[in-house]
C-alpha cells in the first residue's frame, strides 16, 4: 500500500495501516526533531504526532504524505515548546547544529525555509543581538506557531507593529539565504 | 529468595501428584522438566494459588498463600500461563489481556500501557484488535504469554509455553523470558528439552512426583558420559540418564 | 562520504538516542484502548474494583440478547396470566433465574477458569456479585411482569421466596458438576418438581408460590445450597 492509502486506510480506524505508517516514517521524523528538540521531548512530540495523525486522517488531502506528516509534527513541537516555555533552548539547538538537516518541502515563506537549512545560524544572527525585537517576533511566531495576535499581548504592543516586524524578519533572513547557494531540491519523504 | 519450597506434597484421592519436593530460587530463568504425569503441572499449580498444598510448606514472593491477604498481594505480583489455557471468542487480543491485567488489579491509570507493552512483546501488534477467534493456536499461546507478563510479574510461571509455537516464535519467547528473568523468578514447564537448554540457567527434572536433579544444563548433559543413555543432544542424554538412574 | 551514509543510516532508524519502540508503544496504549461505558464505569465506582466492574459486565446471563429473551418470556407470561388467570409469571420467574444463575459463574460458563482461580480478584467476589446482579435483574424484572399481569400481591411477591432457593440449587450444581447446563437443568426439574407437587397436595397450580408454610424450608434450602457453593470454591478445585 502506499502513503496515500495507508492515511486512507488509517482515516477508517486500520490501527495495523498506522503501524505501517509509523515504522515507514517515524525515522526520519525523530531524526529532523532532533536537531532542534533534546531526545526525550522527541519521542514524547512523535508520540503527540501519530495520535494527531489517528484522530484528523480523515483531513488529508492526498497532497504529499511526507509533508502532511512534518506539518502536524511541526504544530505538535511548536505546542510543545509553547506549553514548556523552552523555545529559547531550542534556538540554541538549531543554532548549534551542524550536520545539514534531509531536505523537507521548501515553502515560499522564506522563514520557514530557513528552518530547514543550516544556514539558520547566519539568518538568525541577522536579526540582530538575542532579546532584539526582531529575534523576539521570530521566536514567538516561528519557533512557538503563535498567531500576530497572540504575539502583540506577549510583547505589549500592537498588532501592526507585530506584523512589520515579521516583514522585517522575513527581508533578512531572505537576504542571508540568497548570498548562499541554494540546497538541492530532494523533495519530502 | 522468591520461591521457597520445602517437603511439598499434593494428593488427589490416593494418587500423589506430588511427593515431596523441596526448591529454593531467586531470580532467573528455571526449568522444569520430566516426562507427563511427572507432577509438574500440580506443583506449579500449587505455586500460582490456584490449589493449595496437601501437606509441606511454600512461601512465595516472601509471603504465606495459606493467609488471604497475602494470597491476594502474591496474586497481584504473579503470571501465569496454564497448560490449557481457555479463550474468550468474542473477545479482542486487546481486551483479553486488559481483562487479566484488572483482574490482577493493576492501577487504572497503568493498564492501557502495560497492555500495549505486553501485546508488542510478544509480536502481536498486527493483530491487537484482531478477534480471539480468528486466531492460530501459536497466535493463541502468544496471547496467553502476554497476559501473564501485562502486570511485570515478579514470579512468572509458564506451563508449556511453547505448546504451538514455531522455531522463530520459540526463540523469541526465550528472548522474552531472559529479559523477565533479569528482575524476577521465571519456572518454565515443559517436556521439550531443547526448550530448557537454550533459556534456563537452572533445571530441576522431575519423575512420578519428586525432583531427581537439581543443577545447570551443563551438569545434566554431565549425568550422561559413561552411560548408554538413549537421545539425540546431549541434554536429552542426561535426562535418560536421570530418569533411567532414578527408575532402577 | 561518511557524513551522508550515517545520515542515510539515521534516516532508517531514527537518531539512536530516540526509543521509537517506546513511542509506538505510546501511541498504541491510545489507539488501542478500550472505554468502559457508563454501566461499568459506575459499577467500578461503587465495587471499588475496575476488575470486579469488568467482570460483571461480562456476565453472559447479562448481555443485552439473554436480557430480552427473558424479557420476551415473561411478556408472554403476563398475557397468558391476563387471559387464563393463572399466574404465569410466579411459576416462571423462578425458572428463569435459576437459568441465568447457572449462567453467571463457573467452569461451565468460563473457558479461563483455571486462570481466573489465580487472579487477585478473587472468585468468590466474582461469583458474589455476578450472582447478586442476575439474581437482582430477574426479581426485578419479574416483579414489574407480576404486577402488569393484575396477580394478587401475595402470588406477586410469594415467589421470591422460591426462586431465592431454586437459584441456589441451580447454582450448587453448576458449582460442582463445573457445567451451566447441569446448573440449568436442575433449577429447572427442581421447581417443576416442587410445583407438581405442590399442585397434586392442594388441587393448586400456586401452592408452590403461596402456601407460607413453606417459606423457612425454601430459606433453608437456599441456605444450605450457598454453603455447597462456598465449599467448593475456596481455593481447591480440579481432580486431576
Amino acid at each position: 500500500m502506499d502513503d496515500d492509502e495507508l492515511i486512507a486506510a488509517v482515516a477508517g480506524g486500520d490501527d495495523v495501516a498506522l503501524r505501517e505508517l509509523f515504522s515507514r516514517h517515524a525515522p526520519w521524523l525523530a531524526t529532523r526533531l532532533r536537531a532542534v528538540l533534546p531526545a526525550a521531548d522527541v519521542e514524547d512530540v512523535l508520540q503527540e504526532t501519530f495520535l494527531a495523525v489517528w484522530r484528523g486522517a480523515a483531513g488529508y488531502r492526498r497532497d504529499g504524505a511526507g509533508g502532511w506528516l512534518w506539518g502536524i509534527a511541526r504544530r505538535q513541537a511548536a505546542l510543545w515548546l509553547r506549553r514548556r516555555g523552552h523555545s529559547e533552548l531550542v534556538l540554541d539547538a538549531l543554532l548549534a547544529a551542524g550536520g545539514r538537516p534531509p531536505a523537507g518541502t521548501i515553502s515560499a515563506d522564506p522563514a520557514e525555509t530557513a528552518l530547514s537549512r543550516s544556514e539558520l545560524a547566519a539568518a538568525v544572527a541577522a536579526l540582530g543581538p538575542a532579546g532584539s525585537p526582531q529575534r523576539e517576533t521570530w521566536r514567538l511566531m516561528y519557533l512557538e506557531d503563535r498567531t500576530v495576535a497572540e504575539v502583540a499581548a506577549l510583547m505589549g504592543v500592537p498588532a501592526g507593529t507585530v506584523k512589520s516586524r515579521a516583514y522585517q524578519v522575513r527581508r533578512l533572513m531572505r537576504a542571508v539565504l540568497r548570498r548562499h547557494e541554494p540546497l538541492p531540491e530532494r523533495g519530502g519523504r | 529468595m522468591n520461591v521457597e519450597i520445602s517437603d511439598l506434597t499434593r494428593k488427589f484421592g490416593r494418587t500423589r501428584a506430588v511427593a515431596g519436593v523441596s526448591m529454593q530460587t531467586g531470580a532467573g530463568v528455571f526449568g522444569l522438566l520430566g516426562p507427563n504425569g511427572a507432577g509438574k503441572t500440580s506443583l506449579l499449580r500449587m505455586m500460582a494459588t490456584v490449589i493449595p498444598p496437601s501437606s509441606g510448606r511454600i512461601r512465595l514472593l516472601g509471603r504465606d498463600p495459606d493467609d488471604y491477604r497475602e494470597r491476594r498481594q502474591i496474586r497481584r505480583r504473579l503470571g501465569y500461563l496454564p497448560q490449557n489455557l481457555g479463550y474468550y471468542p468474542g473477545f479482542t487480543v486487546v481486551e483479553f489481556v486488559e481483562y487479566f491485567a484488572l483482574l490482577k488489579e493493576m492501577p487504572a491509570a497503568e493498564v492501557h500501557r502495560a497492555v500495549a507493552t505486553a501485546v508488542e512483546r510478544v509480536g502481536l501488534g498486527d493483530q491487537a484488535r484482531a478477534k480471539l477467534r480468528t486466531l492460530s493456536g501459536g497466535m493463541l499461546r502468544r496471547v496467553g504469554i502476554a497476559q501473564a507478563i501485562v502486570n511485570e510479574p515478579e514470579l512468572l510461571l509458564l506451563d508449556e509455553p511453547t505448546a504451538g509455537l514455531d522455531p522463530e516464535q520459540r526463540v523469541a519467547l526465550r528472548a522474552v523470558l531472559r529479559e523477565v528473568g533479569q528482575r524476577a523468578t521465571v519456572i518454565v514447564s515443559t517436556h521439550l528439552v531443547e526448550d530448557v537448554g537454550a533459556a534456563c540457567g537452572r533445571v530441576a527434572l522431575m519423575d512420578r512426583g519428586k525432583i531427581v536433579f537439581h543443577g545447570t544444563p551443563d551438569e545434566l548433559t554431565a549425568r550422561a558420559t559413561g552411560t548408554s543413555a538413549a537421545g539425540d543432544a546431549p541434554l536429552e542424554r542426561g535426562y535418560s540418564a536421570v530418569l533411567a538412574e532414578a527408575r532402577s | 562520504m561518511t557524513g551522508d551514509r550515517e545520515h542515510r543510516v539515521q534516516i532508517e532508524h531514527g537518531p539512536p538516542d530516540v526509543d521509537l519502540g517506546r513511542v509506538w508503544i505510546g501511541v498504541g496504549a491510545q489507539v488501542w484502548r478500550r472505554h468502559p461505558r457508563a454501566p461499568e464505569r459506575l459499577a467500578g465506582w461503587l465495587l471499588r474494583s475496575p476488575g470486579l466492574a469488568r467482570a460483571l459486565v461480562t456476565t453472559p446471563s447479562l448481555l443485552l440478547g439473554w436480557v430480552l429473551a427473558t424479557t420476551v418470556v415473561l411478556l408472554a407470561g403476563v398475557l397468558a396470566t391476563r387471559e387464563t388467570g393463572t399466574p404465569y409469571v410466579a411459576l416462571l420467574a423462578p425458572a428463569i433465574a435459576a437459568a441465568g444463575i447457572a449462567y453467571a459463574y463457573g467452569p461451565g460458563v468460563d473457558p479461563a477458569w483455571e486462570l481466573s482461580g489465580s487472579m487477585a480478584v478473587s472468585d468468590r467476589m466474582v461469583l458474589l456479585v455476578r450472582a447478586s446482579a442476575v439474581f437482582g435483574l430477574n426479581a426485578a424484572l419479574g416483579l414489574a411482569a407480576g404486577g402488569a399481569s393484575g396477580a394478587a400481591t401475595a402470588v406477586t411477591f410469594g415467589w421470591l421466596i422460591p426462586m431465592t432457593a431454586v437459584c441456589g440449587l441451580a447454582l450448587a450444581v453448576a458449582t460442582l458438576a463445573q457445567s451451566a447446563n447441569a446448573g440449568v437443568a436442575a433449577g429447572v426439574a427442581g421447581w417443576a418438581i416442587t410445583v407438581l407437587c405442590g399442585q397434586a397436595t392442594t388441587g393448586r397450580f400456586t401452592a408452590a408460590v403461596t402456601d407460607s408454610v413453606l417459606v423457612l424450608p425454601y430459606l433453608a434450602f437456599a441456605g444450605c445450597c450457598a454453603a455447597i457453593v462456598l465449599y467448593a470454591t475456596r481455593i481447591q478445585r480440579g481432580t486431576r
